[in-house]
């Protein structure tokens, strides 16, 4: 993962730090959550010390996961957050060229309907799951009808976050090779950018902005 | 093990409190200083510390009279039970007697059993951060005893027993009460193990469910989300997978298809 000279730049380190950030909180907090879940996956609890312990974990880790989900929405809510019209449609019925063949995919900007869908689906449901996990911490102040339907709404957080999150991380790595630089390093190789996001590419070498990978 | 059953008799009950007093006794269950509400019903409600209630209450007669209803409010013991559905520790269990008894140890405080109970039983003490209810004298009936709130109870309002048994004593208890006694709980959540023979309707008692049932949401949460939420992440894990291996990673090395 050692970037090669001539690379191009496609993330800032705060960028990548924040990413970290709301992936290691929220991946922690789905598997603390799925150890409560099911009888059979209670040994999850197992390195929290009990499920008493990992329930706790769970509560805390969803507190410090609500600044990761908003610093992210708002750092990728410009790129990734407002849908191009009709470009972006077109390419979502084509499948963006993934899973069938197809002839002149749609060209995206930084970030692909796709990942778009699946930003605004953690905004969605991440702030979902804050709002039903927080009734669902105290819920002596709320009638009873509220907090039965806050567990199932956090259920179905659960499913559309968990579902979407393996589909990323297999696009983020195996799928899409070298995309995986864009958050640990932040340099990408050129021809990756061409295929991800060569408007985004035009846009950057028009205004002179883009910043290349010049070695140690 | 027979299914066990305790039954309240209200039509015999002097309202006493013998049954609360033993349960407090019993479940080593220490008083804390309560506040007068005008009422003999007291503490107020049920409490972590008050697994058991004898009920009080005042209502107006069509004559212009006054009648005193008195009610054992304890954990009914669901056959389908909404608290051991929800419980993500298995703390709270049914028994070999169809009881819903509560493993303290277990417990992780995460309050659901109390939001999804149509009884409105588990209390929750946050000085344990655990929850607690009535588990019907579990450790005295798995040694051939009956319930300390049955024991205590000095008019025979309170029975227990194996179910025909006590089945049998209701037909001739509402036999002999000629239509006058309306038996509550044998009707819902798959019957409950404390049955109630009441002088009223169901619908005069105070905080007494008419038709308590499992809470819908609930259906949708345990029976469709949560098995959704391991299909559905599956499913998108088999197609990764099933992508790689036919149509193969995305090519982003290369500036030309096809070319090198």
């Amino acid at each position: 993962m050692i970037p090669q000279k001539g690379m191009i730049k496609v993330s800032t380190a705060f960028e990548r730090v924040i990413h970290c950030y709301l992936a290691i909180t929220c991946l922690l907090l789905i598997i603390t959550g799925l150890g409560m879940m099911f009888h059979s996956l209670n040994f999850l609890a197992q390195p929290f010390g009990g499920l008493k312990s990992m329930k706790t974990a769970h509560t805390y880790l969803g507190v410090i996961f609500i600044p990761a989900l908003f610093i992210s929405a708002l750092l990728w809510w410009k790129d990734a957050g407002i849908f191009d019209f009709p470009s972006d449609i077109e390419w979502l019925k084509k499948g963006g060229g993934y899973l069938w063949h197809v002839d002149n995919v749609p060209e995206t900007g930084k970030y692909n309907p796709g990942q778009k869908l699946f930003f605004l689906t953690v905004v969605i449901f991440g702030l979902l799951m804050i709002i039903s996990g927080f009734i669902m911490w105290f819920p002596e102040g709320y009638n009873k009808e509220t907090v039965n339907w806050m567990y199932a709404l956090h259920a179905l957080g659960l499913l559309a976050i968990l579902s979407f999150v393996i589909v990323h991380i297999y696009l983020g790595t195996i799928g899409v090779p070298g995309s995986a630089g864009a958050i640990l390093t932040g340099y990408v190789p050129k021809s990756w950018c061409l295929k991800q996001c060569p408007k985004w590419l035009r846009q950057q070498e028009k205004e002179d902005k883009l910043e290349y990978f010049e070695g140690h | 093990m027979a299914e066990k059953i305790k039954l309240y008799d209200a039509t015999k009950c002097t309202g006493c409190r013998g049954c609360q007093l033993a349960c407090k006794q019993w479940n080593d269950l220490p008083a804390h200083q309560t506040r007068n509400t005008g009422s003999y019903q007291n503490p107020a409600d049920l409490q972590s510390n008050t697994w058991l209630l004898m009920r009080f209450q005042e209502m107006a007669t069509d004559t212009g009279g006054v009648e005193w209803l008195f009610r054992h409010n304890a954990c009914m013991h669901c056959t389908d039970s909404a608290c051991v559905r929800v419980c993500p520790s298995e703390a709270l269990f049914h028994t070999s007697y169809g009881t819903v008894a509560l493993d303290q140890s277990k417990c992780i405080g995460c309050k659901e059993c109390m939001v999804v109970c149509p009884f409105d039983v588990p209390r929750f003490d946050p000085k344990t951060n655990k929850v607690s209810k009535c588990d019907m004298c579990f450790a005295r009936v798995e040694r051939d005893m009956e319930p300390a709130c049955v024991k205590a109870c000095p008019t025979g309002a309170l029975q227990f027993g194996d179910k025909d048994k006590m089945l049998a004593v209701i037909r001739e208890r509402t036999a002999a009460l000629g239509g006058k006694g309306y038996l509550y709980g044998d009707k819902f959540v798959g019957g409950t193990h404390m049955l109630y023979i009441l002088p009223e309707k169901p619908a005069k008692y105070a905080e007494l469910p008419e038709n308590p049932r499992i809470p819908i949401s609930l259906v949708a949460w345990k029976d469709w989300l949560k098995p959704l939420s391991l299909l559905a992440p599956g499913v998108a894990l088999a197609g990764a997978l099933l992508h790689y291996l036919t149509k193969g990673p995305k090519d982003t090395i290369n500036k030309q298809e096809g070319g090198v």
